[in-house]
C-alpha cells in the first residue's frame, strides 16, 4: 500500500516536472545570470527582471543563477545538450569565441537586421574596446553587459608618508618601480610592508599578464583568429621578466602566487601600499579601506593599454522563434542607456553602453565618485580580452609557467618557451582544421 | 600493508558441485525476493543516477572527434591511453598518492589517539569528543573558505601568529612546495574526528576480561595496546583505511575553493583533473575515459574492502 500510495506520489511529481504550463500565455524565458563578485548581485538582477516582466506583459522572464562565469558555461552547455538551452546567459566575454567554434551560439546579425538597423549602427552604442570580444567572423554573437579594466590602486596615505605624491600617480613602469621601492618597509630581511602587489591564480594571473605584455606594446593573442598566442614574444619576456624582477631582484613584491582576494586583503589591511586590480574591486575598496585611496591608470613601459573583462548576453544556439525573439528584447532593454548605467551604480562594473555616462543619475554619481571615473576613461585605451579555441586551458598553460617564474622555479625566457609549446599543442587541432588546411 | 593479507584465505569452500550450487542459488533468491521488493525503490534510483550514468561514462570514454568542428567518431582506447600519456594526468596522479598517504597515516593516528584518550565515558570526555567532532559537520566548502582566511599570505591568522618567529612569511597556498601539504592539513584536521568515533566503537567491543586479566598477569599499558588493543582493532584499521583512501580521491571540495589545483599545478588531484578535462577542455572524451580509470581503481579498493570484511566474519 504503501508503495503504491507513494509511486503514484512521484509519477505525479515526474509529470509535473516534465510537462510544466502547457497553456498559452507569455512567452516563458530563461535567463542564466553569474555573480562573479558579491551576493548583493542576485539581489539586483531580481529587482531588475521584475521591472522587465511588468512593463512586457507579453514575457515571463526568470532569472536563474548559476554560480561563477565558469559554472555559467558549464550549466548552459549541460542544458544545450540536454536540449533545453536557456533564452538568454550572461557569459564571460572571453568565452564567446569557444562556444562559437562549437556551434553553440545564435548569430545576433538577423535578429539586428530585423529591427531595422545595421550592425554597425547596433555595436555603435558601445565602447569600442568592448565590440572586439562581441564580434566573430564579422558576425555579432554578444552584447556587452558589464565590463572592467585593471587599475592601479595607490594607498594615498603610505605614499604621503613616503614623500611621495598621490595626485601624481607613476605613470611609467620605471615611475611604478621607484614608488614600490620608496613603499616597501623591511626589519632587516624581513618585508613588513610590500611595495606593490599583483595577483596570480588562475583566470586573473593570465588577465594581469595581458595587462603587461599590452603595456609592453604586446597583444597576446591574435585578436581576429583564434588559433595563435604570443607567449614567447619579446614583448610578454619584457612583461615577465618585470615582474619576476619586482620580486627577486627589487624584493618589492611578495613572492609566490596570490590570488585576488589575498591582494586586495593585503591592501585594505596595509600590507601592500600598491595593487593592480580589476574596477570590479573598486566598490570592495570603496566599502572597506580606512585610509586614502588613489586610482590610476596602469602605468607603461611602451604604451597605454588594458584589456577588457566583464561579460556580455548571448543567446544559444537551438531555441525556438517567439523565445529567441522574447530574449532579443530582454538583452536590448538590459543594454539600454537607463538600465545599464543603473545597473554599474549598483555593482561598480562599468556601464558598456556610452549613452548611461550621460544620463543625469551617472552624471551625479560620478561626480560624487571621481575614482569611477578613472575607470571609464581608461577605456579609451582598452582592447579586446583574450579569446582563442579553448581559452582556458590555453591560458592555463601560460599561468602554470608564471607561477613558476612567481616561486623562483623558472626563468622567464625558459618559462615563455615552455608556455608556448604546450599552447601550440593545445592549438593544434583547430590550426588543423583552419589556417593548416590547405587545399 | 595489512589490506592485502587476509586475501589468501578463502579457497577451501569452493569445490562444491554445480547442480547443488545453482540449486542454493534459487532457493537464496526466493528467500531473498522480499529483501529485493524492499531495495526495488533505492535500486532504481541508483540505476538512473548511478550505473546509468556510469554506463554513459562508458560509452563516452570510446568516442572521440580529431578537430573541434569533425563529428565525434569510435576511437578505441585512444581516449585512455590519451589520459594515461598526458603528464597532467600523471602529475595529478603522484599528487594524490602524496596526499592519501599523507592525509590518512596521520588522521588515523591521531583517531585512535583521541578515541585512545576519550575511551572512558565521562562528562569531560563527551565534551572533548563532541569539540573533536565538530570539524566533521562543518561542510567541506565552508571549511576551505575558512582556511582561506587562515591561510591569507602576510595578513591570515597563521602568518599573524607564526610571521612573529619566522624570517620569511609562507605564501601557504602560493608555493608550489607547500601547498599540498596546507591542502592536507586541512583534511587531516577534518577527517580525524570523524574516524575517531569507528575507532571509539572499535575499543567498546575490546573485552573488558581479557584486559583485566591481563593486567592481573601483570602487562602494563603498552603490552595490553600492543597485544590485546590493537589486534581487536584490526577491523577497525581495515575500515578506516578504505574510508580515508576513498575521500582521498572523492574529496576535492577544498582543492575547488582554496587553489583550482595550482599554483604550477601542484595541488591539482585526479578528480579535480578530470573536471578541468570535461570543462574547461571541454573533452568529454578524455574525461571519461580518466573517470573510468578512477573508477576502476575505486571499484577494486572497494571489492578488496568487501572482501577483507567477509573473510573476517566467516573466518575461524
Amino acid at each position: 500500500m504503501l508503495f503504491t500510495r507513494r509511486l503514484m506520489l512521484g509519477i505525479a511529481m515526474a509529470g509535473a516536472l516534465a510537462f510544466p504550463a502547457l497553456a498559452e500565455g507569455p512567452t516563458e524565458i530563461d535567463l542564466f545570470f553569474p555573480v562573479p563578485v558579491d551576493g548583493k548581485l542576485a539581489r539586483d538582477m531580481g529587482t531588475l527582471i521584475k521591472e522587465f516582466n511588468d512593463g512586457h506583459p507579453d514575457i515571463k522572464a526568470t532569472a536563474v543563477y548559476t554560480g561563477s562565469y565558469d559554472d555559467t558555461l558549464i550549466k548552459t552547455r549541460a542544458s544545450i545538450k540536454a536540449g533545453k538551452p536557456p533564452s538568454a546567459v550572461i557569459m564571460s566575454a572571453n568565452f564567446l569565441l569557444d562556444m562559437q567554434i562549437e556551434n553553440e551560439l545564435t548569430n545576433l546579425d538577423g535578429l539586428i537586421a530585423a529591427d531595422g538597423t545595421t550592425k554597425e549602427k547596433f555595436l555603435g552604442q558601445f565602447f569600442p574596446a568592448l565590440q572586439g570580444n562581441a564580434v566573430i567572423d564579422r558576425s555579432v554573437y554578444g552584447v556587452p553587459f558589464h565590463n572592467s579594466t585593471p587599475l592601479l590602486y595607490i594607498n594615498a596615505d603610505k605614499a604621503k608618508e613616503a614623500g611621495l605624491d598621490p595626485s601624481k600617480p607613476p605613470q611609467t613602469w620605471a615611475e611604478l618601480t621607484d614608488w614600490a621601492k620608496k613603499l616597501t618597509k623591511r626589519e632587516g630581511d624581513k618585508v613588513t610592508q610590500w611595495g606593490i602587489a599583483i595577483p596570480c591564480a588562475y583566470d586573473y594571473c593570465g588577465w594581469m599578464m595581458e595587462t603587461l605584455t599590452m603595456t609592453n606594446g604586446g597583444r597576446y593573442y591574435n585578436e581576429e583568429f583564434g588559433g595563435e598566442v604570443y607567449y614567447d614574444t619579446p614583448s610578454m619576456l619584457g612583461a615577465l621578466t618585470w615582474w619576476n624582477d619586482l620580486v627577486y631582484k627589487h624584493k618589492v613584491h611578495a613572492p609566490g602566487a596570490t590570488p585576488g582576494p589575498a591582494v586586495s586583503t593585503s591592501f585594505i589591511s596595509g600590507n601592500a601600499a600598491m595593487m593592480m586590480l580589476s574596477t570590479g574591486s573598486l566598490t570592495y575598496v570603496r566599502d572597506n579601506a580606512k585610509f586614502n585611496y588613489k586610482v590610476a591608470f596602469i602605468p607603461r613601459n611602451v604604451r597605454n593599454a588594458v584589456p577588457i573583462g566583464g561579460a556580455s548576453l548571448i543567446i544559444p544556439a537551438g531555441l525556438e522563434a517567439d523565445k529567441q525573439k522574447a530574449a532579443w528584447t530582454l538583452i536590448k532593454w538590459m543594454t539600454s542607456p537607463e538600465k545599464s548605467a543603473w545597473w554599474s551604480r549598483a555593482t561598480g562594473y562599468f556601464a558598456p553602453n556610452m549613452a548611461a555616462y550621460k544620463t543625469p543619475d551617472m552624471v551625479d554619481f560620478l561626480n560624487k565618485n571621481p575614482d569611477a571615473k578613472t575607470a571609464v576613461e581608461q577605456l579609451d585605451v582598452a582592447k579586446p580580452w583574450f579569446a582563442t579555441y579553448k581559452t582556458v586551458p590555453v591560458r592555463k598553460t601560460l599561468e602554470d609557467e608564471v607561477m613558476l617564474v612567481l616561486n623562483g622555479k623558472k626563468q622567464p625566457k625558459e618559462a615563455l618557451v615552455a608556455a608556448q609549446k604546450a599552447a601550440d599543442e593545445t592549438l593544434k587541432p583547430y590550426n588543423a582544421e583552419t589556417s593548416l588546411k590547405l587545399p | 600493508m595489512s589490506l592485502a593479507e587476509p586475501a589468501t584465505l578463502p579457497v577451501a569452500a569452493s569445490a562444491a558441485p554445480r547442480l547443488h550450487v545453482v540449486r542454493r542459488f534459487s532457493d537464496r533468491f526466493k528467500a531473498s525476493l522480499p529483501a529485493y521488493l524492499l531495495l526495488l525503490p533505492s535500486l532504481v534510483f541508483l540505476a538512473l543516477f548511478t550505473y546509468g550514468a556510469m554506463g554513459r561514462v562508458f560509452v563516452d570514454a570510446l568516442y572521440q572527434r580529431a578537430t573541434p568542428k569533425a563529428p565525434v567518431r569510435f576511437v578505441g582506447l585512444d581516449n585512455i591511453s590519451a589520459v594515461l600519456a598526458d603528464p597532467y594526468f600523471t602529475g595529478a596522479v603522484v599528487n594524490n598518492l602524496v596526499y592519501a598517504v599523507g592525509t590518512a597515516i596521520p588522521s588515523i593516528g591521531l583517531a585512535l589517539l583521541f578515541a585512545l584518550a576519550l575511551a572512558r565515558t565521562s562528562a569531560v570526555n563527551s565534551a572533548l569528543r563532541a569539540a573533536l567532532f565538530l570539524p566533521v559537520l562543518i561542510p567541506m566548502v565552508a571549511a576551505s573558505a575558512l582556511f582561506l582566511f587562515i591561510f591569507l599570505p602576510n595578513v591570515g591568522l597563521l602568518d599573524y601568529y607564526i610571521g612573529r618567529l619566522l624570517p620569511v612569511l609562507p605564501n601557504w597556498l602560493g608555493d608550489s612546495d607547500i601547498a599540498l601539504y596546507a591542502i592536507m592539513v586541512i583534511t587531516i584536521w577534518k577527517n580525524a574526528g570523524y574516524y575517531m568515533l569507528f575507532f571509539l566503537a572499535g575499543l567498546q567491543a575490546v573485552p573488558e576480561d581479557v584486559m583485566e586479566a591481563a593486567h592481573l598477569d601483570g602487562a602494563g599499558p603498552f603490552m595490553r595496546f600492543r597485544h590485546i588493543i590493537l589486534p581487536e582493532l584490526k577491523p577497525t584499521f581495515l575500515f578506516v583505511i578504505v574510508i580515508a583512501t576513498l575521500n582521498a580521491v572523492t574529496q576535492v571540495d577544498h582543492v575547488f575553493v582554496m587553489t583550482k589545483g595550482g599554483p604550477s599545478n601542484a595541488t591539482n588531484l585526479v578528480l579535480f583533473y578530470i573536471y578541468q578535462q570535461a570543462v574547461e577542455h571541454y573533452d568529454i572524451g578524455k574525461a571519461s575515459a580518466a573517470t573510468l580509470l578512477t573508477l576502476a581503481v575505486l571499484m577494486g579498493l572497494t571489492a578488496l574492502s568487501f572482501r577483507t570484511m567477509a573473510n573476517r566474519e566467516g573466518g575461524p
